[in-house]
């Protein structure tokens, strides 16, 4: 047995679905748990803008319509990381994984400013483009080992998976979870709605540990 | 096979990289929509090569991941560029508004789908009825078109219920799986055909 997480605590085998919890998995789950709870139960806040030189600042006014659909938005991210971290199939992570991805954007998206969208729209092209792989990625997985439980990854007992199928997994992973795209880009940040942004963040943290954990155990 | 496997992995590989060696060129948004969308295609190939019964499971969640995703970036696309909802209100050709054709051949394919019956099925019918409604501009209810295709969605996951309960009942829970999704299908399909960018509630 291959244990990068921990022992696992529970495995869950119901027809084509595989759960199962490690300490390590349980705890990211919990993490997003917690984020997500908290999205759902803050306040958003209103961004303010100070004038340089003066005191003068202004808030900026955001409709209500466009809040619900962040949140809405925001709390499906919050649900696909959790699915991310808890599901024992590469191809359910995959799935979950570009769910992740456009959840992101949405988030992002609802945002009526120009600049915000034309973000938006170019990191959806990225998100666009890393679900090649990704899915790519578990495809070469299911070829080369002839299967896509993470289980049966753990027993040892399979062929090695090769190194394409792995770079191309992570490669999907950074290109959905936005992260260091996201982090070079101002444009995002100054989108108003504080509490919904960060999800962002977190669930491309979440799959990012997820997808490490996943490249060492085959 | 592993030799099969590996030169289609090497043409679909090298079709990529050309797709995003135009990529990299492109500077129109519009068009590196597009572009990734034939990258997207292209690599579905990758699942497709598996040539197993799991490749078919596989290559439906992926292909309607990049359908959502490409829905997506266009109507981010369209509120970035500022580009509003024209109605339009079916084909304006004189030929295809009077004659019978298109009703025969809607009959045919709506025919021949149910006979197919299953997800092809469905897409069979409903491009059916596609032809029929974008040759005549029905203004209908479609409401009613939706609540259809909404329980024989239900039919299609009780159905699936049944196989993981009640595996003694299969050839129930298939039956109910193929009529719901034909029938589902074949509604969406169709409302694709009728819901030309209207603004509907």
């Amino acid at each position: 047995m291959i244990n990068i997480g921990g022992i696992p605590y529970y495995i869950l085998e119901f027809g084509d679905e595989l759960v199962y919890f490690t300490p390590y998995t349980l705890t990211l789950f919990l993490l997003a748990l917690t984020f997500t709870v908290l999205v759902i139960i803050s306040r958003p806040e209103k961004q303010v803008d100070i004038a340089f030189g003066g005191d003068a600042y202004r808030t900026k006014e955001i409709s209500l319509s466009e809040m619900r659909f962040r949140r809405f938005m925001a709390i499906a991210c919050g649900l696909a990381s959790m699915g991310a971290m808890v599901t024992g199939d590469i191809f359910n992570f995959a799935l979950f994984t570009a769910m992740v991805g456009i959840t992101n954007v949405g988030i992002v998206a609802a945002v009526k400013s120009p600049h915000v969208q034309n973000a938006a729209y170019q990191y959806g092209l990225v998100a666009l483009a890393a679900t090649i792989p990704l899915f790519a990625g578990a495809a070469v997985y299911a070829a080369a080992i002839g299967s896509l439980s993470m289980i049966e990854l753990m027993k040892g007992t399979l062929p090695a998976v090769p190194l394409i199928a792995k770079a191309m997994l992570v490669i999907g992973v950074i290109g959905e979870g936005m992260a260091p795209f996201y982090a070079a880009k101002a444009e995002m940040f100054r989108a108003p709605g504080a509490p919904y942004v960060i999800m962002c963040s977190l669930s491309s943290l979440l799959i990012f540990l997820r997808v490490v954990e996943i490249v060492m155990l085959g | 096979m592993w030799g099969q496997y590996s030169y289609g992995l090497f043409v679909v590989m090298a079709a990529a990289v050309i797709a995003f060696f135009a990529l990299s060129k492109e500077r129109d948004d519009l068009h590196k929509l597009l572009l990734l969308d034939l990258v997207e295609i292209v690599g579905l190939g990758v699942i497709a090569l598996l040539g197993t019964d799991l490749a078919e499971a596989l290559i439906l969640p992926g292909l309607t991941v990049g359908i959502a995703e490409l829905l997506a970036l266009s109507q981010i696309y369209c509120t970035k560029e500022g580009i509003r909802d024209i109605p339009v209100r079916g084909l304006n050709i004189e030929v295809i508004a009077k004659a019978d054709a298109p009703l025969i051949i809607s009959l045919f394919l709506v025919v021949y789908g149910m006979i197919l019956s299953g997800f092809t099925g469905g897409a069979v019918a409903g491009l059916g009825l596609v032809i029929l409604f974008i040759s005549r501009s029905y203004r209908e209810d479609l409401n009613l078109l939706e609540m259809a295709s909404g329980i024989s969605w239900a039919l299609w996951i009780f159905a699936f219920f049944v196989f993981m309960f009640l595996p003694q009942y299969w050839f129930v829970a298939l039956m109910g799986a193929a009529i719901g999704i034909l029938l589902k299908v074949t509604v969406k399909m169709s409302l694709v055909g009728t819901m030309w960018g209207e603004q509907h509630d």
